[in-house]
């Protein structure tokens, strides 16, 4: 019996029941404080009655949509209306794998995670493409073909904007990059028009306001999720906010040095210790991404889908191909260490 | 354009199979109506009326080419405004053609308002155009008191015109809300109703009500001043100019709202004339129409002020001119206050009243246009005939115009900034 294959089994079931465990308190937290800070944004006092200062409210929700009778349309297409969810879920929880929490903790550090990441957090829109066209309504049917649409045009500058990264890295893993950040000073600083399209585009893929055109609650109802109720909108609800969990938490691991703090990382922390202190950090500045994206949603209007696919074709695109050009250039010319 | 066989009968679509409703419906003159899948619905799909249609209009709208689809909007819809239907027929995303369906919200106000005595129709038309109840009571008021051959006193008039400047300030105010909600923004819509809660408070202490003012009788108003009144009305004014800033500096140079608004539902001049729109919307298209100024009633002859007009005709153009008009109506709301007179509020008038026959008109500016009233009396205590113009319903008009060739996401936004009222467009 091989030994090492069996404790690398039983490593990555750890890992990944751990991920998925973190899934359920995440988006509690964050629809916690989209509830809250939203309602502060609004002169409104937000959900003050279930727990000290309405803390447990987003719990409750969850019990409630456990709770709730699951309805399939008369004419839906029952396998894939019910499949749906489950790949926007999956997409979402997969992804999780490759995040670098702290050193040590990354459940799969695999030598492209990256390309990985984007891969697998492309096929939730499947999923939504799947439940618009399996809910049998003329809403969810329009709300698909949006995020099919929204897919094929900020993909490409999303995934553009951090080859640049990549390139001056030299690496796809992400411990290593943030390695290469701890030298080299934050990819904030070497990059900044590549995480400027980068964070907009990633505001696209989660489908956050201002591009949250695929449910667009005033023109298309809920989009997708119109005609799912139950847990299984409770699925499509988790996917959305570990979405952009994920999604701030990959921000902060390219851009903004992931696990490391602000200062030097203290050399005496190795370990254990170093494990908690890279968590602490990395959390706090995922949820400062995080409460931009709520402050973005108490804000702005929404674009149309028209806009946000002209602004991707005709800006993200050529100035993340400009950035891409000037870095390799510049890797080059300037012989950048890690290539 | 084949003949519409008006004979034709459909029986009750559960008998027959596919193939025979489908044949019925072809007969009918109707494209039947593929789902996604490519199978055929039935009749109830869309809610197309099931039977042969009536009217050309109706053939139109219900006759799909290849590529189109109706979608139905509402009545239970996040954003129409109460409670409006629309078929929206659509390419892709594009919009083909578009038909606001009616009558979800009809009360019969005009034929209850018929059964009334002049005193209660007051109370009656204060629903109808639930975000300026002022103004629907200020029409039939002055309606009657031409009928009555009655003048308020001028005290009266004065809170009149004050009452109604606050009203027309929050539904303006709630129109900039709406118009930013149903294009995602959450916030501004509770800024307004912040707004629009210390003005109704402020009349609610005036007239004794939250919503439904009431307020208005035949020859006067109902309560004069008071000192809650006059307090809350210091403390607003102190901070309403702040306010509207704030609510500003949030929506109008925000480039996402530009994008959405500049050039979006351009209504021209001739165009809006043509159909009948009245107020902001027209003005915004550049006609300087104000019944405040062209037909004066009240007390407006006695104030300064000018008829402000928008060049644009779009989106954006009708949202400045609200802004534009808020501005004003405080401006006016000053001169009021500065001039107002002291006396009684409400002349001798019985509580039944039974005028002459014969038949007046009554015209006031509302927040959505000429709004007016025209009553017919045979001599007896309740109106013979009572009609009322509201002008949301003739604003309404304007969206089949405007819609074809933009996006569906577009028909909220272009609908918001007509600001139209599903309580007054149904009467």
């Amino acid at each position: 019996m091989d030994w090492e294959l069996l404790l690398g089994i039983g490593r990555f079931v750890l890992a990944t029941t751990l991920l998925l465990l973190l899934t359920v308190p995440t988006a509690f937290i964050i629809i916690q404080m989209e509830m809250k800070i939203i309602a502060q944004m609004n002169l409104r006092f937000g959900p003050n009655r279930i727990g000290p200062r309405g803390i447990f409210q987003s719990t409750i929700h969850g019990f409630k949509v456990l709770a709730k009778e699951d309805t399939v349309p008369d004419q839906a297409d029952r396998s894939t209306f019910t499949l749906a969810p489950w790949m926007v879920y999956m997409a979402a929880a997969m992804s999780m794998l490759v995040i670098p929490f702290a050193p040590g903790a990354v459940a799969a550090d695999f030598n492209i995670g990256i390309v990985y990441f984007f891969a697998v957090l492309g096929l939730s829109v499947v999923g939504l493409l799947v439940a618009g066209w399996a809910s049998y309504n003329k809403y969810s049917l329009l709300g698909g073909l949006r995020s099919a649409a929204q897919m094929v045009s900020y993909e490409i500058p999303l995934t553009l904007s951090i080859v640049g990264a990549v390139v001056l890295a030299g690496t796809l893993n992400f411990s290593e990059l943030i390695g290469w950040q701890l030298e080299n000073g934050w990819l904030l600083i070497w990059q900044p028009i590549g995480l400027g399209i980068f964070y907009i585009s990633s505001l696209a893929e989660v489908n956050r306001t201002p591009f949250d055109m695929v449910e667009a609650d005033s023109e298309l109802v809920a989009g997708p999720f119109t005609e799912y109720s139950g847990m299984r909108f409770g699925f499509f609800f988790f996917a959305e906010y570990v979405a952009l969990f994920i999604m701030s938490g990959i921000l902060v691991a390219l851009f903004f040095g992931g696990w490391l703090a602000p200062w030097p990382f203290p050399a005496q922390l190795t370990g254990f210790a170093g494990t908690l202190y890279g968590i602490f950090w990395f959390f706090l500045k995922t949820y400062i991404f995080v409460a931009i994206a709520v402050w973005l949603r108490a804000t702005l209007p929404r674009v149309r889908v028209d806009q946000l696919m002209g602004m991707a074709w005709k800006v993200l695109l050529p100035l993340a191909l400009v950035n891409l050009f000037v870095t390799a250039i510049a890797v080059v010319v300037f012989d950048v260490k890690g290539v | 354009m084949t003949k519409i066989d008006p004979d034709i009968t459909i029986p009750d679509p559960i008998d027959l199979d596919r193939a025979e409703e489908e044949r019925l419906r072809a007969a009918a003159g109707l494209t039947p109506v593929r789902t996604p899948g490519g199978e055929y619905a039935g009749f109830e799909q869309v809610g197309i009326p099931d039977r042969p249609p009536q009217t050309e209009r109706e053939r139109e709208i219900y006759t799909l080419d290849e590529g189109e689809m109706l979608v139905n909007m509402g009545p239970q819809h996040p954003s129409t405004h109460g409670v409006m239907r629309l078929v929206v027929k659509v390419r892709g995303e594009i919009i083909v053609d578009i038909d606001p369906v009616l009558g979800y919200l009809h009360r019969g106000i005009e034929k209850l308002c018929e059964n009334a005595t002049y005193t209660t129709v007051l109370t009656y038309v204060d629903p109808m155009d639930y975000l300026s109840t002022m103004h629907n009571e200020h029409a039939p008021a002055i309606a009657f008191e031409k009928l009555y051959g009655v003048k308020a006193p001028p005290r009266a008039e004065y809170i009149r015109a004050l009452v109604v400047e606050l009203n027309r300030i929050f539904s303006h105010g709630l129109m900039m809300g709406f118009l930013a909600l149903d294009m995602g923004g959450l916030t501004p819509i509770l800024y307004a109703f912040i707004n629009r809660d210390e003005i109704v408070d402020m009349l609610s202490s005036i007239s004794g009500q939250r919503m439904l003012f009431n307020f208005f009788r035949v020859g006067g108003v109902n309560f004069d001043t008071n000192d809650e009144f006059l307090s809350r009305l210091g403390t607003w004014r102190g901070r309403v100019l702040k306010n509207i800033e704030m609510n500003e500096r949030m929506i109008t140079d925000n480039e996402i709202f530009r994008a959405r608004t500049i050039n979006m539902g351009t209504l021209t001049g001739q165009q809006a004339i043509g159909l009948g729109v009245t107020g902001p919307n027209l003005r915004a298209s550049g006609v300087p129409f104000d019944v405040r100024k062209a037909k004066p009633y009240s007390i407006y002859n006695e104030l300064e002020f000018d008829v402000i007009t928008q060049q644009g005709g779009d989106s954006y153009s009708r949202y400045l001119q609200r802004i534009a008009e808020i501005k004003q109506s405080i401006h006016l709301i000053d001169q009021i206050i500065d001039k107002m007179p002291h006396g009684p509020v409400q002349a001798q008038v019985p509580g039944i009243i039974r005028p002459r026959p014969g038949r007046a008109y009554g015209a006031v500016e509302s927040p959505r246009g000429l709004y007016s009233v025209y009553a017919i009396s045979d001599g007896g205590p309740n109106p013979y005939r009572f009609r009322m113009r509201d002008p949301s319903f003739i604003s309404l008009q304007a969206l089949p115009k405007l819609m074809p060739g933009r996006l569906v996401a577009d028909t909220m936004a272009v609908m918001a900034s007509l600001d139209p009222v599903m309580g007054g467009v149904d009467k």
